[in-house]
């Protein structure tokens, strides 16, 4: 009879330890919530850098694409990203603390201070985006 | 009798506790705290400053010539890419890639944030100084 190589049981223990939502505390669903925006904020990373090369096409092509840009869907998305940013910085900055031990017994007043930034600053850009 | 010391859980004594943290980890700190002061600088001249959110394409070029903006778009091009790889590095890892898989992963990532760079600076460059 084959044994189960060890090594492959603790991969995917830890796989599913980091997937599995149970027991999970605010501030691990934070964590999650961070890496999550951080990839979202990667894809969008080359998505800019997509735009950004219309600009070698000359100003008809981006002017155009700018015109697409002022849709109200597209304004929304916009929001989203500016949401997004201000989470991933806030949380991230407060999960460095946190790594780095310090005011790690302050860790859930940090995580609420860091929602009510990313209010304020999502509730500035929406008014700057949609006024 | 043996007295049993309870435990000093200063901030000083917890980062005396904590194993060195790796250059990986000091540098997704410094990049994450400097794409803050960037992103921010980037967010509020690029979008908050002008009228409608977004610049022509006259008005890219311009903002662009300025060696000050230039030099701060390409350090911003700079660090969120690596903060983005090393990031993306983390999750893997997170995840359980270990081995030669987890070589051949850190390999194709270190690549594409070398292209990444280089693309973003020779795009730059070229609106800037191009034509």
């Amino acid at each position: 009879m084959m044994r189960a190589d060890p090594r492959r049981g603790r991969k995917r223990q830890r796989r599913s330890r980091w997937l599995d939502p149970r027991g999970r505390h605010l501030g691990t669903w934070a964590f999650v919530a961070n890496r999550l925006t951080g990839l979202g904020l990667v894809a969008y990373l080359y998505l800019h850098l997509v735009i950004l090369s219309t600009l070698l096409r000359g100003p008809e092509a981006w002017d155009g694409l700018v015109e697409l840009f002022r849709h109200p869907l597209v304004l929304a998305f916009d929001l989203l990203l500016v949401a997004g940013l201000a989470f991933h910085g806030f949380n991230g900055l407060r999960l460095a603390l946190v790594g780095s031990g310090l005011l790690v017994d302050r860790h859930k007043a940090m995580l609420a201070a860091a929602a009510i930034l990313v209010g304020l600053v999502t509730l500035v850009a929406a008014v700057r985006i949609f006024a | 009798m043996a007295t049993r010391i309870k435990e000093d859980f200063t901030d000083a004594t917890r980062w005396r506790r904590r194993p060195r943290p790796t250059f990986a980890w000091l540098a997704q700190v410094v990049s994450g705290v400097l794409l803050l002061v960037l992103l921010t600088m980037h967010m509020v001249a690029q979008h908050f400053m002008v009228s409608g959110g977004l610049r022509t394409y006259d008005q890219v070029i311009d903002w662009i010539r300025n060696p000050v903006v230039f030099v701060v778009e390409a350090l911003l091009l700079v660090c969120v890419t690596w903060h983005g790889i090393a990031g993306v590095h983390a999750i893997m890892l997170d995840l359980g890639l270990r081995g030669r898989a987890e070589r051949i992963a850190a390999r194709v990532l270190l690549d594409l944030a070398v292209v990444t760079i280089l693309y973003g600076l020779w795009l730059l460059w070229m609106l800037a100084f191009g034509g």
